[in-house]
């Protein structure tokens, strides 16, 4: 029965989630960039995004003629499966976890790296070449980010000693992480833009040179579920930076589901905050700094950190 | 047309003729190996309007309207070509103030121009904001040049011996106030663009021009101060009011993306030190030269001005034939030399190059297909 | 002074005619007439000195075309127009293996008025579609009185 409720809670939450989080994005760029954003429908256009989502819906389905038909069509839905299976192993607070299962971290970066399968699909059945390339692009961009994550999680983790994230949240009980890791925040917070596709690293959907990347043929709900999956797989990286860094839910006076909250929208902040101040890095110069920059950090912060508890 | 690659390695992608980034249509017919360019062929004409051929069949005055529609961002440096050639051809003389009407709305043209240029070039290269800061600029001087105009964007402001509107106390203040604010605002763009690492490393080193290739494509503007090569026609060949100011020519040493952004930010605040010196030093007089004759018929000859506009620069070459039509008007417009280099700095880049080349070359296509 | 030494330059290759125009009235400090054939060399001449070509104007009279040719200096002022007849079943020459931005200017004046010029890499229209099979800026000349 608390199964029942949890995925049902975490249905709800992923949908009410991505109408915040889109007008949330609307909102910040805006004020970034001296305007006011949206403000017509609803106090401040809180409810623009539910306006959006009623027209996605009534869009045309258009099936361009020579695409791989099933797989064209499964690719939305492959997407956007993972991620919501993420939030099973998610603390939201000490006793609010679907499952909390001893492997958890192993399982979100497994369902992780299953959305670039996703985008190759898109990518490749399109039958489009702008496609193509977005999805070549998102493949390489995806595989060699992940390695830095999981090499500054996997700093964490030693630290911490177990894969369950609830484990990780009650280590941080007398202090945050963050604040002996924050070489490692850093490199986790890049990571992750890249991993979600963010500027300065959107280039498998680059506007001005792909025209969409590899979502270019895909129209109404098809396109929107994409556009969901970003928003909720934003949400799940921040999630983890939450419990991984910034104690999860532990703070005082509040209770412990809205600091949670508070803590992974703040994350979703920085991260869009990113996005409007940045341009795009070019491809040669995104991969290099993957695997020249980020990877070598990435270990020498592990190799610390296993020496520094090695000693204790 | 490109032949296919018959290997399998090379393949052939277009960039247009509608694409977010082509600033018009223009379409680019691109031979890649993977993410490499091979080969890079513009192909141009979708916007083929047949200026010259207007100009043709209608009277001097009738073709006027036709300039601003040329190249639309700097609309009033192209009126400013034509009355001067057809001036030349007159025997008009064109009263001072006058001259220095045009200028003062000349520069703030290229202020508006160079400003979108910055905003949609960034966003080219993905960075969202600095186009909304560029247009909240723009959109002062737009207000400015609105109030004593009457149009924002393709202009029709100058006649044959003057122009037709005064410019009075409200235009004056309004532009000193419009100068201080946007000269606190270098800072803002400093810090947002010129500083920012993704940035330099996105245009330091990236399509570099040499000086040689300047002079064998006849490339002008910007592209060849970018280079090191300080020709600008209000210096080298002044014309109007120019030579009663002081300004200097930004140039650049590399030759690269950065330094052809850096010449155009630097050439925004030239403009408004010129605009600055000709509200200070405006002389009172007549704004319309006083014998315009009702039927334009000038002596047969030819003429040819040119002027700098933003991305160049703009020549008018006019032959009479001593008729009230002209026999023939060529206009040579910077972006046609401008692009034809694309094919060759193109060779072996990436596309995510190409779009930051082909924005640094700053084309206004419709200028190119007249 | 340019305008000396591009007039020494233009010396040897025995042009029709090299003579000072009125840069007030003209525009141009130069004016020059030359034969198709001499193009190419009058190229060379001027590249060697720095110019740049400025414009390439085709011209559409009577009994011939005209090519006017701009050449301009970005060191020194000096502004040189060359005007070329080219007899209506001619070709001219190109000088796009000396100045590459001719490259352009030369296809134009192909699409537009049927000029052909030999020695160039790739004729084809450039502002017209491929296939149209007409040349716009041609005049038709006799049809209707030019005048107001």
């Amino acid at each position: 029965m608390g199964m029942l409720a949890g995925v049902i809670g975490v249905v709800t939450l992923v949908a009410v989630n991505a109408l915040f989080l889109i007008w949330m994005e609307r909102k910040v760029s805006a004020h970034m960039q001296l305007r006011p954003g949206p403000m017509e429908v609803g106090w401040h256009g809180a409810i623009q995004t539910v306006a959006d989502a009623l027209k996605l819906m009534g869009k045309e389905l258009i099936t361009p003629k020579d695409v791989d038909r099933w797989v064209y069509l499964a690719a939305p839905i492959v997407v956007f499966l993972p991620v919501l299976l993420s939030f099973l192993v998610i603390p939201f607070s000490q006793s609010l976890v679907i499952r909390d299962m001893n492997v958890g971290v192993l399982l979100i970066l497994a369902f992780a790296a299953l959305t670039v399968l996703a985008v190759l699909m898109a990518g490749w059945a399109s039958n489009n070449k702008y496609s193509v390339f977005g999805a070549i692009r998102s493949v390489a961009q995806n595989i060699a980010y992940e390695i830095p994550l999981l090499i500054t999680l996997m700093s964490i983790i030693i630290m911490v000693g177990s894969l369950s994230l609830v484990d990780i949240v009650n280590a941080q009980s007398q202090y945050w992480f963050v604040l002996v890791q924050p070489v490692a925040f850093i490199l986790y917070l890049t990571c992750a833009t890249a991993e979600t596709n963010r500027a300065p690293f959107d280039l498998p959907e680059a506007e001005s040179e792909l025209v969409a990347g590899f979502h270019t043929e895909y129209s109404g709900m098809r396109f929107a579920l994409f556009f969901l999956a970003e928003y909720t797989n934003m949400f799940i990286v921040a999630a983890v930076a939450t419990v991984f860094f910034l104690g999860g839910w532990q703070g005082p006076f509040l209770p412990g589901i809205v600091w949670f909250f508070l803590k992974v929208y703040f994350v979703i902040f920085i991260i869009m905050w990113f996005r409007w101040t940045f341009p795009r890095v070019r491809f040669d110069q995104l991969i290099t700094f993957a695997w020249k920059i980020l990877i070598p950090l990435a270990f020498a912060n592990l190799i610390i950190t296993a020496f520094i508890m090695k000693l204790r | 047309m490109l032949e296919r690659g018959l290997e399998e390695k090379t393949y052939v992608l277009n960039l247009g003729p509608q694409h977010p980034s082509t600033h018009g249509v223009l379409r680019v017919e691109l031979e890649m190996e993977g993410e490499f360019i091979i080969k890079a062929d513009p192909d141009i004409g979708y916007g083929h309007r047949g200026h010259e051929h207007m100009a043709e069949n209608r009277t001097y005055a009738q073709f006027l309207p036709n300039m601003g529609r040329v190249d639309y961002l700097h609309a009033l440096a192209y009126n400013q070509c034509y009355c001067m050639g057809v001036e030349k051809l007159l025997e008009l003389q064109v009263p001072e103030r006058a001259e220095y009407i045009r200028v003062i709305t000349a520069e703030l043209n290229r202020l508006t121009s160079h400003f979108l240029w910055v905003g949609a070039y960034l966003m080219d290269l993905g960075a969202f904001t600095p186009f909304l800061y560029c247009f909240d600029d723009r959109e002062q001087v737009l207000d400015l040049l609105d109030y004593l105009t009457g149009s924002r964007l393709t202009y029709c402001f100058y006649r044959f011996g003057g122009v037709p509107v005064d410019i009075d106390d409200d235009f004056t203040a309004g532009c000193r106030k419009f100068i201080q604010r946007l000269r606190g605002r270098w800072v803002d763009y400093d810090n947002l663009v010129t500083k920012n690492v993704i940035f330099i490393h996105r245009t330091r080193d990236v399509g570099v021009i040499t000086q040689e290739q300047c002079i064998k494509y006849g490339l002008t503007g910007p592209m060849v101060r970018g280079s090191g090569i300080p020709y600008d026609i209000r210096k080298s060949e002044p014309y109007s009011a120019y030579p009663a100011f002081d300004f200097e020519i930004p140039i650049g040493e590399r030759g690269d993306v950065m330094d052809r952004y850096l010449v155009r930010m630097r050439e925004m605040e030239q403009s408004l030190r010129i605009i600055e010196q000709a509200l200070d030093k405006l002389p009172a007089g007549p704004i319309m030269a006083e014998k315009i004759p009702k039927r334009l018929k000038p002596a047969a000859g030819e003429v040819y001005a040119a002027v700098e506009t933003a991305r160049g620069e703009f020549g008018c070459y006019i032959v009479s034939a001593g008729d009230t039509k002209p026999y023939r008007i060529k206009l040579r417009v910077p972006s046609f030399g401008n692009l034809s280099i694309l094919p060759e700095i193109a060779v072996d880049t990436l596309v995510a190059d190409l779009v930051a080349i082909l924005g640094s070359i700053d084309v206004v296509v419709p200028e190119i297909d007249r | 002074m340019l305008r000396d030494n591009i007039q020494k330059a233009l010396a040897p290759l025995q042009l029709e005619q090299v003579a000072v125009g009125d840069y007030a009235k003209t525009g141009c400090h130069l004016d020059a007439t030359a034969a198709p054939e001499q193009m190419p060399a009058v190229a060379e001449a001027l590249l060697s000195l720095g110019c740049f070509l400025e414009s390439l104007t085709c011209l559409h009279y009577p009994e011939h075309f005209t090519l006017v040719y701009h050449f301009a200096n970005f060191q020194e002022l000096c502004r040189l127009a060359v005007h070329v007849k080219v007899p209506f079943d001619q070709e001219a020459p190109s000088i796009s293996h000396i100045y590459p931005g001719a490259n352009w200017y030369e296809r134009e004046a192909y699409d537009l008025y049927g000029i052909r010029f030999t020695g160039h890499p790739d004729l084809r229209r450039i502002l017209l579609p491929f296939d149209a099979d007409f040349h716009p800026l041609l005049k038709k000349f006799g049809e209707s009185p030019a005048d107001a």
